[in-house]
C-alpha cells in the first residue's frame, strides 16, 4: 500500500522533472528568437532614425514611412514587448540629441506606435508600469501631462513617486520646490541626487524663492535635500541653513550637513558658530571630518579649540587634535602633552611588584 | 524488553528522520517562491535605476574597496589591476598585505611604483595586529590605490586594517584572487541609494566559479564551465545557494551570511560592532549576526540584501582534498559563531533573530550533517538488525532525490531566465547533469569535511584557515 503511494508520487516529481526541462528548454529558444528578434528592431530603429534626422538631398522621410517600416517588423499595439523595445531605444537616443535633433525625435515619438502608450501607462495598477510610464513622459519631454504627474508625487509606491517628483523637477524647475512641503513619505538618498542633478543639468539659474520656502520644513529629507542643493549650486548666502543642521539630531541629516558645508570656505563668524556646535555632535566619526574640514578651511589655526580637543577624554579626537597641530608646526605642543601624561601617572615600580 | 526498547528507537527515528526532511523539503520550497518574488521584483526595479545613471551622478556615497592578500605573490599584481579597473566615482581600494612570507609586497611596490608614507597619527578604532607601513603610489593612474603592510594576523584582521585606514562611507570586503566585475560597485550601491525606511547594514551578490575560464587584464572575458566534475557541481551549488538560498531570505529580512568574499557593509557599523571577529574561521557569518544584533540592540529598523546577480568570481577547489579543508573551515566557523552568539538563541530580545533565523541556522545549518551522519548510523545499525523494509527505504531515497534533482532544475531554470552567463545548451546540460550526480559524488564527501570540522572543534583540534592551494585562471593579455 504505502510502495504503491511512493511509486505514485516517484512519478509525480518525475513528472515536475520533465516539466522543467521542457520549460528550460522553451526558454533557450525563446531566448535566442528573442534576442534576434530586438536586433532586427535595433538595425531598423538605426536606418530609420538616421534617415529622418538626416536625410540625403531629395531624400523625404516621413512618419507615415516610419510608421509603416515598424509595423513590418512587429511594433504594433498587440505586441508591447516590441513597443516597450522601441521606447527604450528612442529614449537611449534621445539622450545623445540636441537641439532640432532632440524636437524632431520628440514629435516623433508621439506620432509613431507608441503613440500615447506612455501616458496610458500611468493609470495602470501595477506600480513598475505607471513608473515607468512617467519615466518616459519626462524622459521624452511630454510636459502635457504634468497634470496627471502631479497627482502621483505622494504615490505609497516609492518608485512611483520617486519617477513622479524628478518629472515634476524636469518640468517645473525651482517651482517643483513648493511641492517638497507637502510630501508626506521619506525621500531615498537616490531621489535627492537625481532631483538635485535634473534640477542642475536642466534649471542652472537658481531661484532661491522657492529654496527658501521648503526651509520650514521639519522633514529630515526635506532639508537633507535643500543642504544638497545649497551645495550643489554654490549658494554661499544659504550656507547658514547647512550650519543650522550640523548638529541635527538626526544622524543621516547631520552626515548631510559635514558633506554640504565641506564644499565652502566659511567666514570668521560662520567658523566660531560650526566650532560651537561641533561640541553637540554625538558621533566621533562625524567630529573627526569636521575637525579636517576645519582644519582645510582655517587661515590661522585655533590652538584654544585644539588643544582642548587634544585634552578630550576621547582618543580618537585627542589623537587627531595631535596630527593637525604637528602638521601645522606646533609640535611643541603636542610633545608636551604626551610627556606630560608620564608624570601625571607615574609608574609605582614598588606597588606593582 | 531489548528488542522492544530497539523498536521504540527505531520508530522514534524514523519519524524524527522523516518530519526533519519534510520540513527541509518545505523549508527550501518556501525558497523558491520566496526567491522568485526578489528576483523578478529586483529586475523591475533595477529599471528605475540603471548603472549608467549613478557613473554620471555626484553625492553618492564614496566605496574603499577591501581586499587582504597573503602568500598571494602568483596572482597578486594581475589581481590588483582587475580591482583597480573597477568602475565607480569614488572609489579607494586598500589591498592589506597580511605579513606575507612570499615576494607579495615587493611585487605591489615595484609595479605599482609604492612609496610609504608618515603614519603617527593615523588612529585605529579597530584593534589589529601591528601596521609596519602604509603605502601609496606615486603614479597618478593609481592614487585609489593603498597598501597596507602589517604583521600576519589572519583575514578578519588583515580587513579590520584596512577598515581603520578607509575613509569611505562604504566598505566591500573582498579577497584579493576574486575577479570583480566592473560595474559591480554601481550594482551594489543601489540598495544604499533606493531605501529609506531601513538601513542596509549589509550587502552581498552572487558569487560565481570561474574555473577554467578565460581572465584577460584582469578582467572574466570569457566564461566556461570548469572541465573537472567538482568545481562544476559547485557552480550549480553556489547558483542554488546564492539565487534559491539567499535571495529567499532576504525577502523576509533574514539574511544571516553575506559572505566574506564579496560584501558591502557601512564603515560606521563595521566600527560600532568591532569589525570582523579574528577568533573565528566564519568572521563572515560572525559579522553579520553580530550586526544585526546590534542593530536590535539600538532598536533601529535596519536590512540586509543580497544583489542577485553574479558581480564576483572566484577559483573553487578542484580536487576533493582542498574542497575538504575549505568546508571543515566553514563547518568550524558556523560552529563557533553560534557559539558565540549562543544568547541569541530563541532570545525574544533580539525578535526574529532569536526566535527564527537563529534557530533554524542551529537545527536546518548546523544540524543537518549531523542529522544526516547519525541517519547514516541509524540505517546500517537497524538494517542489520532486520527493522527496515528496503523496498520502501529506497522508495524513499528515490523522492528525496529526485526532490533534490527539482531543487537544483528550479535554479538553474532561473538561472538561465534571468541571467545571460551559461546560455548554451551545451553548458546547461552539463550543469543539469551535475546537479543529477551531486548526491552521489559530492554530497557524502561534504558531509565527511563538514563532520571532521565539527570533531575538531569538539576535540580542539587546532587547524586555523589552512592552505587552500589554487590554480590560478587562464589569464592572457
Amino acid at each position: 500500500m504505502i510502495e504503491t503511494l511512493l511509486f505514485g508520487f516517484i512519478k509525480l516529481l518525475l513528472v515536475i522533472l520533465v516539466m522543467l526541462w521542457i520549460i528550460i528548454g522553451v526558454s533557450i529558444i525563446y531566448r535566442r528568437r528573442r534576442t534576434r528578434k530586438l536586433q532586427l528592431i535595433e538595425t531598423t530603429f538605426a536606418d530609420v532614425i538616421s534617415k529622418f534626422l538626416y536625410p540625403l538631398p531629395g531624400e523625404n522621410i516621413d512618419h507615415i514611412y516610419i510608421q509603416r517600416r515598424f509595423r513590418k517588423i512587429g511594433v504594433i499595439d498587440s505586441k508591447p514587448k516590441n513597443v516597450q523595445y522601441l521606447i527604450d531605444l528612442m529614449i537611449r537616443t534621445q539622450r545623445s540629441l540636441l537641439g532640432i535633433n532632440y524636437e524632431k525625435l520628440v514629435i516623433l515619438f508621439t506620432q509613431i506606435p507608441p503613440y500615447g502608450a506612455s501616458a496610458s501607462k500611468i493609470n495602470s495598477r501595477k506600480w513598475y508600469i505607471k513608473a515607468r510610464g512617467i519615466r518616459e513622459i519626462y524622459e521624452m519631454n511630454q510636459i502635457r501631462y504634468v497634470k496627471q504627474i502631479i497627482k502621483e508625487s505622494n504615490n505609497v509606491n516609492i518608485y512611483v513617486r520617486r519617477e513622479a517628483q524628478i518629472a515634476l523637477v524636469i518640468f517645473l524647475g525651482w517651482e517643483s520646490l513648493r511641492f517638497l512641503s507637502y510630501l508626506k513619505r521619506k525621500m531615498t538618498l537616490w531621489q535627492q541626487i537625481k532631483i538635485v542633478e535634473k534640477l542642475h543639468d536642466l534649471h542652472p539659474k537658481p531661484n532661491l524663492k522657492y529654496l527658501q520656502r521648503a526651509y520650514g520644513s521639519d522633514k529630515t529629507y526635506a532639508n537633507e535635500l535643500v543642504m544638497r542643493i545649497i551645495r550643489k549650486f554654490n549658494l554661499i548666502t544659504e550656507i547658514d541653513y547647512i550650519l543650522k543642521h550640523i548638529d541635527n539630531f538626526n544622524f543621516e541629516t547631520r552626515e548631510s550637513a559635514i558633506y554640504c558645508i565641506s564644499s565652502f570656505y566659511l567666514s570668521e563668524e560662520q567658523l566660531i558658530v560650526l566650532k560651537e556646535k561641533f561640541f553637540n555632535i554625538p558621533k566621533t566619526a562625524q567630529q573627526i571630518l569636521l575637525m579636517k574640514y576645519i582644519d582645510k578651511i582655517s587661515f590661522e589655526k585655533d590652538l584654544v579649540f585644539y588643544k582642548k580637543l587634544l585634552n578630550s577624554s576621547n582618543e580618537l579626537i585627542s589623537l587627531s587634535s595631535a596630527e593637525i597641530l604637528w602638521n601645522n608646526g606646533f609640535q611643541e605642543e603636542v610633545q608636551e602633552f604626551y610627556y606630560g601624561q608620564y608624570s601625571r601617572h607615574p609608574i609605582n615600580v614598588l606597588d606593582s611588584v | 524488553m531489548s528488542t522492544d526498547f530497539f523498536y521504540y528507537i527505531y520508530i522514534t527515528g524514523k519519524y524524527v528522520f522523516f518530519i526533519y526532511g519534510l520540513l527541509l523539503i518545505l523549508i527550501y520550497g518556501a525558497g523558491i517562491i520566496l526567491s522568485n518574488r526578489a528576483v523578478s521584483r529586483n529586475k523591475k526595479r533595477s529599471i528605475f535605476l540603471q548603472v549608467n545613471d549613478i557613473v554620471s551622478a555626484t553625492d553618492i556615497p564614496s566605496v574603499t574597496l577591501v581586499a587582504p592578500a597573503y602568500n598571494e605573490g602568483r596572482t597578486i599584481v594581475e589581481n590588483v589591476k582587475s580591482l583597480l579597473a573597477i568602475q565607480y566615482p569614488f572609489y579607494d581600494l586598500i589591498i592589506v598585505n597580511d605579513g606575507s612570507t612570499d615576494e607579495t609586497m615587493e611585487l605591489l611596490i615595484d609595479k605599482y611604483k609604492l612609496k610609504s608614507y608618515d603614519t603617527t597619527f593615523n588612529t585605529q578604532p579597530i584593534p589589529t595586529a601591528t601596521v609596519n607601513r602604509i603605502y601609496k603610489s606615486e603614479k597618478a593612474q593609481y592614487k585609489h590605490l593603498t597598501v597596507i603592510d602589517k604583521n600576519n594576523g589572519g583575514k578578519a584582521d588583515a580587513i579590520n586594517a584596512g577598515i581603520n585606514f578607509a575613509e569611505s562611507e562604504l566598505i566591500l570586503c573582498t579577497d584579493a584572487d576574486c575577479i570583480i566585475e566592473q560595474e559591480a560597485l554601481l550594482k551594489m550601491v543601489r540598495p544604499y541609494l533606493e531605501e529609506a525606511d531601513q538601513e542596509i547594514i549589509a550587502c552581498g551578490a552572487a558569487i560565481g566559479i570561474a574555473n577554467d575560464s578565460v581572465i584577460s587584464n584582469g578582467t572574466l572575458k570569457e566564461l566556461r564551465l570548469p572541465k573537472n566534475l567538482i568545481p562544476m557541481i559547485q557552480v550549480v551549488e553556489y547558483i542554488r545557494a546564492f539565487l534559491i538560498g539567499r535571495m529567499g531570505w532576504g525577502e523576509v529580512n533574514g539574511l544571516m551570511l553575506v559572505s566574506g568574499a564579496f560584501g558591502m557593509y557601512p564603515r560606521n557599523r563595521l566600527i560600532e560592532v568591532g569589525g570582523y571577529n579574528p577568533n573565528t574561521v566564519g568572521e563572515d557569518f560572525d559579522l553579520c549576526v553580530k550586526l544585526r544584533a546590534h542593530m536590535e540592540l539600538i532598536n533601529k529598523p535596519y536590512k540586509v540584501v543580497y544583489v542577485p546577480e553574479t558581480l564576483c568570481w572566484t577559483e573553487a577547489p578542484s580536487d576533493y582534498a582542498i574542497f575538504i579543508k575549505q568546508r571543515d573551515r566553514w563547518a568550524r566557523g558556523l560552529f563557533e559563531t553560534l557559539m558565540f552568539h549562543r544568547k541569541l538563541f530563541f532570545n525574544p530580545k533580539y525578535r526574529n533573530d532569536g526566535l527564527f533565523f537563529i534557530p533554524y541556522w542551529f537545527f536546518f545549518e548546523f544540524a543537518a550533517p549531523i542529522v544526516e551522519f547519525v541517519g547514516f548510523i541509524f540505517l546500517i545499525i537497524f538494517g542489520i538488525f532486520g527493522f527496515i523494509n528496503w523496498s520502501t527505504a529506497i522508495l524513499l531515497f528515490l523522492i528525496v532525490y529526485l526532490f533534490g534533482c527539482i531543487f537544483s532544475t528550479i535554479s538553474i531554470l532561473f538561472y538561465v531566465k534571468n541571467f545571460k552567463h551559461y546560455s548554451t545548451s551545451k553548458q546547461i546540460t552539463e550543469l543539469l547533469l551535475a546537479a543529477y550526480l551531486e548526491p552521489f559524488l559530492y554530497h557524502p564527501v561534504l558531509v565527511y569535511a563538514q563532520i571532521k570540522g565539527y570533531y575538531k572543534i569538539l576535540f580542539d583540534i587546532k587547524s586555523g584557515w589552512g592552505i587552500m592551494k589554487r590554480r590560478g585562471f587562464n589569464t592572457t593579455g
